[in-house]
């Protein structure tokens, strides 16, 4: 049984404010941001709305009835962190806290209500509290995320509580915009008369989605619990990253160095301390011409030492045209992943294997980690299953490659190329293949392996031969059985 | 004065004479410096690199285009060595896959790097390999399906399957710095089961 209490923090910009000690704020003032190519209101303060401004209003229309106002744009880097905080204090009421940016929090909170007496006395307290923190806040309870998230913004007071396997009859009487719809969905749906949930719950679900497409129904669904919708908890990984913004930009690429020697020795530092390693490392650099630039380098086991990584960078770095310079740099650590110390000095295979992922890392990073592979064996008796290629960086198994019992070429090509057979023959006796006639001199075969009639593709029976022709090649020919005239195929060559 | 400069001279052959990391002996006849680069032409071209590769200890790893690498077959790999000593370097370029070669060359711990290419290096390329091979020992072979060019390469041979109905190889050296050409004809020992290693049965000099 799934509760999910939903957080709604409408006036959160303005709050984030109220909460700094903005003197404004007591005042005639509004929170800005750009709606519609045009500066609007978004949060005003009670003396504002007395004023008689709206949400909405685009600022020289806000100014028009009120001269006096003073308003700041929002400042959305600020509201998530603060946010973020808002969800680590939500630690204290369930622990499975769910970001629900820009604006909310949802918690899974079964089995957490009782804690705090009742499901009720338990928003009444995180009201409080926020209230404590002068945050302003709404909240909504029901067996669904969406309609959780439906009462918390547009429920009749403050706490609207769905009870438990009701939550379709606590939301029916809501407004259609409540389940998150686009608002051209809205506006149809309001065109042809449905305003509330209950009148699209009415409706069956065949003729909404010929109409309104899968969208509006699987948004019912979710908010019936029809399909699983859970909440994934927010975790607060620790971010190992470094930044420094300089005064005046800097473009000489030794400068450049030491600025990120600076930033790695940070990171490094820490990664270290908590016995961490990066696979990736992402630099941004912010050009004062051009904008931001990402620069990513990768590596093959996890990394925490400053000089391959001031190493690895050196290269897109140079080809970043610096022309006027950068004056902010941030690194940070992705794929953050234990390490593991290892006993020194006592055999070298420990060094070998520090080696190759050295030079992956550096071919990686520069053709890219796809194009660097290793092989790993299948179990199929097709020859051409009979082994793949991974990427090198991926996790190294303790896997051993036993060796095959029958004979198979060198170069196996991976679509068989046709041959033209001149003296007919089983093999034949003398065919052309990329412009050269070759003769058959002794053949070995057939060795006749049936199709993997459980996997679909090519279902025919193939024969293969091994043929060494007078002039020295050795070549595996190939052809289907059961076909007349037979085609022959080269499907690879022997050493 | 004279005394000091031979000394001088000493210490720079000993940092500069070409079996600084050791010869890889093939058989009995055929020998490799290490540190060098070497290219091989050939129908059986990648036959010859893997029985280098085999008889050296450590990774291997094998730069070539697309094809190449999607039609190279670990299970016969097998034969000569575990295949799971090689990687595989997809290049988009010849000069992707020159640059990935020095690359590979300079690093620590490399035993081998095979480098397939269509036209052999110039002078200038295989220098430039030259000098990376050299700063760690690796053994860099050029693998040429086409023509090849003069090169800085130490050693120049031609691999191919013999015509004579057995399974067996001619490998020709057509270029050697610093010893003597010749020819061999190379069997495969052991029977279908256990083969491991290529060994030189016959020498016939030219």
């Amino acid at each position: 049984m799934v509760r999910v209490l939903s957080i709604w923090l409408p006036r959160l910009p303005l709050d984030r404010l109220v909460r700094r000690g903005d003197p404004r704020t007591d005042g005639l003032f509004a929170v800005t941001a750009e709606i519609r190519k045009a500066v609007r209101i978004t949060n005003l303060t009670i003396y504002a709305r007395e004023a008689g401004l709206t949400e909405g209003l685009s600022i020289p229309d806000a100014r028009a009835i009120c001269p006096d106002l003073l308003t700041e744009p929002c400042d959305p880097m600020r509201e998530a962190a603060l946010l973020r905080a808002l969800a680590r204090w939500a630690d204290s009421l369930s622990p499975r806290v769910a970001l629900d940016a820009p604006d909310g929090l949802l918690l899974d909170i079964a089995g957490c209500a009782h804690l705090f007496g009742g499901e009720t006395a338990m928003c009444d307290h995180a009201r409080q509290r926020l209230a404590d923190m002068r945050i302003t806040a709404r909240m909504g309870i029901a067996d669904t995320k969406s309609a959780a998230r439906a009462l918390a913004r547009f429920g009749k007071t403050p706490i609207a509580l769905a009870p438990t396997g009701r939550t379709s009859d606590a939301i029916s009487a809501l407004p259609a915009a409540a389940l998150d719809l686009p608002d051209r969905t809205v506006a149809e749906l309001a065109r042809i008369g449905l305003k509330t949930i209950g009148q699209l719950y009415g409706i069956k679900a065949s003729e909404l989605a010929r109409r309104f497409g899968l969208e509006l129904t699987d948004a019912l669904d979710r908010s019936r619990g029809h399909v699983p919708d859970p909440v994934a908890p927010y975790t607060p990984d620790s971010i190992f990253s470094a930044r420094m913004s300089l005064p005046e930009p800097i473009g000489y690429l030794s400068d450049v160095e030491d600025v990120l020697r600076r930033l790695a020795r940070s990171v490094c530092h820490r990664l270290r301390h908590r016995l961490k390693g990066a696979r990736r490392f992402e630099l941004a650099v912010r050009c004062v011409d051009s904008g931001d630039h990402l620069l990513s380098v990768g590596f093959v086991k996890p990394c925490f030492r400053i000089d391959p990584i001031v190493q690895q960078f050196a290269r897109p770095l140079d080809d970043l045209k610096l022309e006027f310079g950068a004056d902010l740099f941030r690194l940070v650590a992705r794929q953050v992943e234990p390490i593991r110390f290892r006993q020194t000095r006592l055999g070298d295979r420990g060094d070998a294997d520090d080696h190759l992922a050295r030079v992956i890392s550096t071919l990686g990073n520069r053709i890219g980690f796809d194009h660097v592979r290793r092989f790993r064996t299948h179990d199929s008796h097709l020859p051409e299953r009979e082994s793949f290629q991974v990427e090198a960086v991926a996790p190294q198994t303790d896997h051993v490659w036993h060796r095959r019992r029958r004979k198979r070429p060198l170069r196996l090509f991976p679509k068989p190329e046709r041959l033209r057979a001149l003296e007919p023959g089983r093999p034949p006796q003398s065919f052309e293949w990329r412009g050269q006639t070759h003769r058959t001199a002794s053949a070995n075969g057939p060795e006749r392996l049936a199709p993997e009639w459980w996997r679909d593709g090519d279902a025919r029976l193939r024969d293969y031969w091994r043929v060494q022709t007078a002039d020295g090649p050795r070549l595996w020919l190939l052809t289907y059985p059961g076909v007349n005239p037979p085609d022959w195929f080269v499907a690879g060559r022997f050493p | 004065m004279s005394r000091r400069s031979i000394l001088l001279q000493d210490v720079l052959k000993d940092t500069l004479c070409p079996g600084r990391h050791g010869v890889l002996t093939l058989g009995e006849a055929v020998r490799l410096t290490k540190g060098r680069i070497h290219e091989v032409q050939g129908d059986s071209a990648d036959c010859f690199a893997l029985a280098v590769a085999a008889s050296l200890r450590g990774p291997v790893i094998w730069i070539g285009s697309a094809p190449d690498i999607a039609s190279l077959n670990p299970s016969a790999v097998r034969d000569f060595m575990d295949p799971l000593r090689l990687t595989v370097i997809e290049a988009v370029s010849r000069q992707e896959c020159l640059w990935s070669g020095e690359q590979a060359l300079r690093a620590q711990g490399i035993a081998c790097v095979v480098i397939e290419l269509a036209h052999g290096t110039d002078l200038k390329e295989s220098r430039r390999l030259q000098l990376a091979a050299e700063e760690n020992g690796a053994l860099g072979l050029v693998m040429i399906s086409e023509h090849a060019r003069t090169s800085a390469a130490e050693t120049r041979w031609r691999c191919d399957p013999s015509a004579d109905g057995e399974v067996a190889w001619d490998w020709e050296c057509t270029k050697n710095r610093k010893g003597e050409l010749g020819a061999w004809r190379v069997k495969w020992l052991g029977d279908d089961d256990g083969p491991s290693i290529v060994h030189l049965v016959a020498t016939t000099a030219t």
